[in-house]
């Protein structure tokens, strides 16, 4: 049903999308003075959260956070976190209730194709684990052999940890449970020897369990899930401030340039590569239609990368950077070249 | 029927009902030590070992016994009021209250007659408006996106309630028409509502129809969503109200029509009426129904009461604390369910005279 529902949507958003391709998100968000990000229905866990005094934060709300400081030069008064759900966010980006959507959405080939959507780099690379007691002292996946892994029914997850089981010969029993909650509880419950799930919610179950050492993540990369910002197809001027956002943060990173040093850097640049960078001398805006300081009023407003990252993810719930490192730390991002 | 035990002390009364057999004595102890140690435990979680207070957090990470009403004391701000500002939260909370009293006070039979009956709601949605969207009075305006919680939950559900129930009036009299191409019509409208999901008509209602829909037409996504759950409603409330008129018979409205009644006489004063009363059960069953499935609309992003909650423990402070924050949502729904049902029966017992 809900297939049949995006698919319809898709379509009419088609119709109405040619009509609208000559002018881009970027401009209409421009004039309209405000950004509208997508937020979402509820709560996810490291990426976008409401705190006591119901104001979003996360690492996606983060990102939304620096477009719009991109944008105007500060997110105050212009950014609106527009809450939606999961299944929501195509049409809603579609129908133009939304600008961009940064809601840890993994990049398919499906979604890519059939639903008119274009992918920016990917910000956050997700992998799927399991966590074992650490009783049973197993040190990877197959030693969990003979035993069993709990999963939730109905998402990818189900599919990813049986393909995983048959390729590599593992024999686990698979326990299948209807919600998140419920997962968890039986796997602390000793109903199951491992529990799969998305790495950060797994980083924070762990974190937030009665005793985290009692519980290890196995090392093993069951599947991997490349998370993107989304915007419609046929809009590259926006699309291209979204691959430059992110790239601007890589190279904050790279060069040092945190959210507290940034005016002495800006003061004083150590090379004109890093003064065009944040726009002492002009061009690094010019060319994307922002102005020639935006990636200064970005770091002003959420600092680098890893800032970021530690803020919401590595901080609160112990996730490791891993992957998500800068390709100098053995990660796999890279800023792109500033000239 | 004359009840001879209640002459009777009590003691052997109890001896009597629940001691009379040796099988009868073993069910009665076996029971009632069932049911108390349920209550032991729950009294042991839920007070005597709980965490009442935010700053005493730590205390129910890693080996607490009791539950944590921590995160309600840290969080309940966010569970009652979703995301509307810090600041204007006041606003929503007399709002809420507003709509609340609305519905005691309709209660009051007082209040039965066409007339008073709309101002009293009229008013109160007034009041509910200019207050939760501000724009007027100095207010400063808050957009319907930015509504949540409990103030939400009841707007939905007083709203679906209001345009439904005339909706609904007018589907039954409409499928009762005497012309068969109105009465089939309406026949196969109803049946197409009732036989789809309301998941999928909120979904449509919320995101496909702005697609199809002329500009003005539009309107905000809350508004459409309530009136297509009030069409839904409509729909399953007017076959509710079309079984309370088929019970009564036919001679009734023969013989308004011999009398020369209008039709509107004949509806208004013999038929609906009587109706009603037929119908009350399953219609207090249709409102309670209605009031639960609100929480539907986390589906296209509304931070109802549920949508609340679950951001409430969504964060690293409090993500073990599930359990607490979906009895504290569970508590709620059940003041209100309750006290819809309680009220329901007394409505019943109180029209069931007419029939001693």
């Amino acid at each position: 049903m809900k297939k049949i529902l995006l698919a319809a949507a898709a379509t009419f958003a088609l119709m109405t999308g040619v009509a609208n391709a000559a002018d881009s998100r970027l401009n209409t968000a421009l004039e309209r003075g405000k950004l509208l990000c997508s937020g979402h229905n509820g709560s996810f866990l490291g990426f976008a959260e409401v705190d006591d005094k119901g104001n979003w934060k996360g690492m996606d709300i983060d990102l939304c956070r620096g477009l719009a400081a991109s944008l105007f030069g500060s997110s105050e008064g212009n950014l609106e976190i527009v809450p939606i759900s999961w299944a929501q966010r195509w049409p809603s980006l579609q129908s133009g209730d939304i600008d961009v959507v940064i809601k840890l959405s993994g990049w398919t080939q499906s979604r890519d194709t059939e639903l008119n959507l274009a992918y920016s780099n990917p910000y956050f690379v997700g992998a799927f684990h399991v966590m074992a007691h650490a009783e049973l002292e197993a040190k990877s996946v197959a030693d969990l052999d003979g035993g069993s892994i709990c999963v939730s029914a109905g998402t990818s997850t189900e599919r990813i940890l049986a393909a995983y089981l048959e390729n590599n010969g593992i024999e686990a029993e698979i326990i299948v449970f209807e919600k998140g909650d419920e997962v968890k509880a039986a796997y602390f419950n000793q109903r199951c020897d491992g529990l799969i799930l998305f790495s950060p919610p797994l980083a924070a179950t762990k974190a937030t369990a009665e005793n985290p050492d009692a519980h290890v993540i196995l090392p093993d990369v069951l599947a991997l899930e490349p998370e993107a910002i989304i915007v419609p197809e046929g809009d590259p001027k926006w699309l291209d401030v979204q691959n430059w956002m992110l790239s601007s943060l890589w190279f904050a990173e790279i060069n040092g340039i945190t959210q507290a040093n940034i005016d002495e850097v800006r003061a004083n640049p150590p090379s004109s590569q890093i003064g065009k960078f944040l726009g002492v001398t002009p061009g690094y805006g010019e060319r994307l239609g922002l102005s020639d300081d935006w990636a200064y009023n970005l770091i002003k407003e959420v600092g680098n990368y890893a800032e970021i990252f530690e803020r919401n993810v590595s901080g609160p719930y112990g996730l490791p950077r891993a992957m998500n490192n800068l390709y100098t730390n053995g990660g796999v991002f890279y800023p792109l070249v500033v000239d | 029927m004359v009840r001879t035990y209640q002459q009777y002390g009590f003691l052997s009364n109890i001896r009597a009902n629940y001691f009379a057999t040796r099988l009868d004595a073993t069910m009665t102890l076996v029971f009632s030590g069932l049911i108390l140690w349920v209550f032991w435990n729950l009294l042991n979680w839920g007070a005597l070992n709980a965490v009442w207070s935010a700053e005493n957090r730590d205390l129910c990470v890693g080996g607490g016994k009791g539950a944590c009403w921590a995160v309600i004391d840290a969080r309940w701000r966010l569970i009652m009021f979703g995301l509307y500002p810090y600041e204007e939260q006041w606003r929503s909370a007399i709002a809420c209250i507003v709509m609340v009293g609305v519905g005691i006070l309709s209660c009051v039979p007082w209040f039965w007659n066409a007339k008073r009956i709309s101002v009293l709601w009229i008013s109160g949605f007034l009041i509910f408006y200019v207050l939760m969207r501000g724009g007027f009075f100095g207010l400063t305006p808050v957009f319907e996106q930015n509504w949540g919680g409990l103030s939400l939950t009841i707007f939905i559900f007083a709203s679906v309630s209001l345009i439904g129930m005339p909706l609904a009036i007018m589907f039954a009299l409409l499928r009762r028409s005497e012309l068969p191409w109105i009465a089939r019509t309406m026949g196969l409208i109803i049946d197409i509502f009732r036989s789809l999901p309301l998941l999928a008509i909120m979904f449509t209602f919320a995101i496909v129809l702005p697609f199809v829909l002329p500009g003005w037409m539009i309107g905000d996504k809350l508004y459409r969503v309530i009136f297509g759950y009030a069409l839904f409603f409509a729909c399953y409330q007017a076959e509710i109200l079309r079984g309370g008129i088929q019970a009564l018979p036919a001679g009734q409205e023969e013989a308004a029509k011999a009398l020369g009644m209008s039709y509107w006489h004949r509806i208004g004063y013999i038929v609906l009426p009587q109706a009603f009363r037929n119908a009350l059960p399953p219609t207090i069953n249709q409102f309670v129904i209605t009031f639960k499935e609100t929480s539907l609309v986390v589906v296209i992003g509304f931070f109802e009461i549920l949508a609340s909650g679950n951001a409430a423990f969504g964060t690293s402070e409090w993500s073990f604390a599930h359990v607490e924050v979906y009895f504290f949502v569970g508590l709620i729904y059940f003041i209100f369910v309750f006290a819809l049902s309680r009220y329901g029966a007394h409505l019943e017992r109180r029209l069931a005279v007419a029939d001693r």
